[in-house]
């Protein structure tokens, strides 16, 4: 199957002032095959979420290649790159911060319409609305109504019906389950899911919630510090992690069951700053097995096979 | 064995907030009761009314719309909701303290964090205890928390937001309470961090004797933590039980059992989730009879009517009609 997302060693520093940098993104591979869903967990600060706007080209990249549907983002021009930005959309994480309160549910799901001059009648615009409202399973009835009248679920589903509304091919959703109750969060993973197999989407979803990320993923790919530490398959990573931060990672998941309260491993220490960070395996501090050989120089992953690859001294022998 | 004498008991209690436009039920006659050295997790989703209670057991409802409509809460035998604002000054932070759900606001950016851990200590020193033995008292919470003493001159912007919410605990655990109200502590925090909170908590329960109340919407949380659980929708318990009974237990409340479907499973592959249907109902508007009826895929006529029955087994309750049936077939059986 083809990819059709691609990004090659994509890399994002931000400066923070005196000649440093904060790699929040540093040298990222992925491919993401089209209908198919990848994936991105870590802790906060791991640069998750700018890996998304970068590949989204919210963000301009530093350096590195992203291919979007067998075209260059990075290198294409303004033009070029507007059209190319009708086929990605985003759904963003907090249904009450990322509508704006004075637009109407039609002016919201319309905007991306009216911007892009799809429609030239208002008919048509109408038409567009009330077909995506039925899609995402919204009301008829709420077609006038305003954000706050509305629940965070109902609102979420104004976030989706707007990534709809230009017929996107890959979707990046930023934690867009995280504000809701879980009675709620179920019904969009769901929405989400039909989606994908009904308009053959292809997502990059951005979690931190184990669970989420597990149920809705074909690929997973765990993030610690702008450097991807372990990729593989959903149900490959869960039953054979290898890397020690994914191990750490999955061990502290509370499952709802009683009898799981194992002693548990805990990491140690805080996440490291990601300023000018030296080379060498960004774990290393927190990691138990940390070794001579982790410093000093970048640790490459490893093909275990089957899609799944570690960044791991102890995997490479 | 000894009966244990209950730490904190809550009878009935029912609140409201009062504005211009509505009355809004968000606590409607709840009662629970909690032991020495007992941890009970109130679970329920946005809106069922978990910090309205932590709010009423502290007395820091807001003053112009929240409003006791009554009941009693008993801490060791004293009604709470009868004192004077300066009896419960003296019994907040203290006696009783809370840590709220967001690190990030809940401290003082212009003042060391060392100093704010110290204020609570300061207002309730009662035996007057030197400034060196308050010092050293800061010092030993920074320990207990593992936060290293000599980082308490810093602020609260050079910590990470697990530390920070460690800080948070500190300051509630100042004056050694009897009882911790914890709303959400780990909500805010990723999932290393809260295990590590979790520990910490776990630990100070062990060693300080302490009582908590955990409000979470989290049952991975309350599972790890909790020795009793009560479910709250709508402002009412709709079941209430030990962890056993919950997790383990027979019967259950189709809420409960809605909450629990609705969790992606880690163990098994599920195609699709199953999420309650409908939404919370509105406090200003709640439905006559069972608040869960119109989501309740169970929901009959009786349920619509008058307030649903009380299940009791082995202090195991639920409110559901569906269970007076089941308890009428074993009587027939």
């Amino acid at each position: 199957m083809k990819n059709l997302v691609e990004t090659v060693d994509l890399k994002k520093y931000f400066s923070v002032g005196h000649k440093r940098m904060l790699h929040a993104v540093d040298g990222i591979n992925l491919e993401i095959p089209e209908g198919k869903t990848l994936g991105v967990v870590g802790e906060s600060g791991c640069g998750k979420s700018t890996l998304g706007r970068v590949v989204m080209g919210l963000l301009p990249a530093t350096s590195g290649e992203i291919h979007l549907d067998g075209q260059d983002i990075v290198a294409s021009s303004k033009k070029e790159f507007k059209k190319i930005r009708k086929k990605v959309q985003m759904i963003f994480q907090d249904p009450y911060s990322s509508l704006d309160p004075r637009m109407s549910i039609y002016e919201l799901i319309a905007e991306p319409l009216v911007m892009n001059k799809v429609y030239s009648s208002k008919q048509d615009v109408l038409n567009r609305v009330q077909e995506l409202m039925e899609t995402v399973g919204l009301a008829e009835r709420f077609i006038n109504s305003y954000p706050h009248e509305l629940d965070g679920g109902r609102r979420q589903r104004i976030g989706v019906a707007r990534a709809l509304a230009l017929n996107p091919k890959f979707i990046v959703c930023d934690e867009p389950v995280s504000a809701l109750d879980v009675s709620i969060q179920a019904q969009i993973l769901n929405l989400l899911m039909d989606m994908q197999r009904d308009l053959g989407l292809t997502y990059m979803f951005i979690t931190h919630n184990l669970a989420v990320v597990k149920h809705i993923s074909d690929v997973i790919m765990v993030m610690y510090l702008g450097q991807c530490v372990e990729i593989a398959p959903a149900d490959e990573l869960f039953a054979h992690p290898q890397h020690p931060y994914t191990q750490a990672l999955l061990d502290a998941i509370l499952k709802p069951v009683l009898g799981s309260g194992k002693e548990r491993k805990l990491i140690q220490g805080e996440v490291t700053s990601p300023i000018d960070p030296p080379a060498g395996c960004r774990f290393a501090k927190r990691c138990e097995h940390c070794r001579p050989e982790c410093m000093g120089r970048d640790i490459p992953l490893t093909d275990l096979g089957g899609g799944h690859k570690v960044a791991c001294v102890l995997a490479e022998k | 064995m000894e009966e244990k004498k209950p730490l904190l008991e809550v009878e009935n209690l029912e609140v409201v907030y009062q504005t211009d436009e509505a009355t809004i039920r968000a606590v409607n006659g709840i009662s629970f009761s909690l032991n020495e050295r007992e941890t009970i997790g109130l679970v329920g989703e946005t809106g069922a009314g978990k910090t309205t209670t932590a709010l009423t057991l502290m007395r820091l409802l807001p003053e112009r719309t929240g409003r006791v409509l009554g009941g009693k809460v008993l801490f060791r035998g004293e009604n709470l909701l009868e004192k004077s604002a300066n009896d419960m000054r003296h019994v907040r932070g203290a006696e009783i303290s809370i840590i709220f759900q967001d690190p990030m606001t809940a401290l003082n950016p212009a003042l060391t964090v060392g100093d704010q851990v110290l204020e609570s200590l300061q207002i309730h020193n009662t035996t007057g205890k030197s400034k060196e033995e308050l010092n050293a008292r800061v010092d030993e919470l920074f320990n207990l928390v593992g936060i290293h003493a000599e980082r308490k001159k810093e602020y609260p912007h050079q910590f990470s937001g697990g530390m920070k919410q460690r800080i948070v605990i500190a300051i509630a655990l100042a004056c050694a309470p009897q009882l911790l109200i914890a709303d959400e502590p780990t909500t805010a925090l990723d999932v290393t961090i809260q295990a590590q909170v979790l520990k910490l908590m776990e630990n100070l329960k062990k060693e300080l004797g302490t009582s908590m109340i955990m409000i979470t919407h989290d049952l991975g949380v309350v599972a790890e933590i909790c020795d009793k659980v009560a479910v709250m929708y709508a402002g009412e318990i709709v079941e209430a039980g030990t962890v056993e009974d919950i997790f383990n237990g027979k019967v259950h409340h189709p809420y409960t059992v809605g909450l629990f479907n609705a969790i992606p499973n880690l163990d098994e592959k599920t195609e699709r989730l199953h999420p309650i249907d409908g939404l919370m109902p509105d406090p200003a508007n709640l439905p006559v009879g069972c608040k869960f009826g119109p989501r309740c895929p169970h929901c009959t006529e009786e349920c619509q009517q008058g307030m649903p029955y009380l299940y009791e087994n082995n202090g195991h309750r639920i409110l559901c009609n569906l269970l007076k049936k089941e308890v009428n077939n074993e009587e027939l059986g």
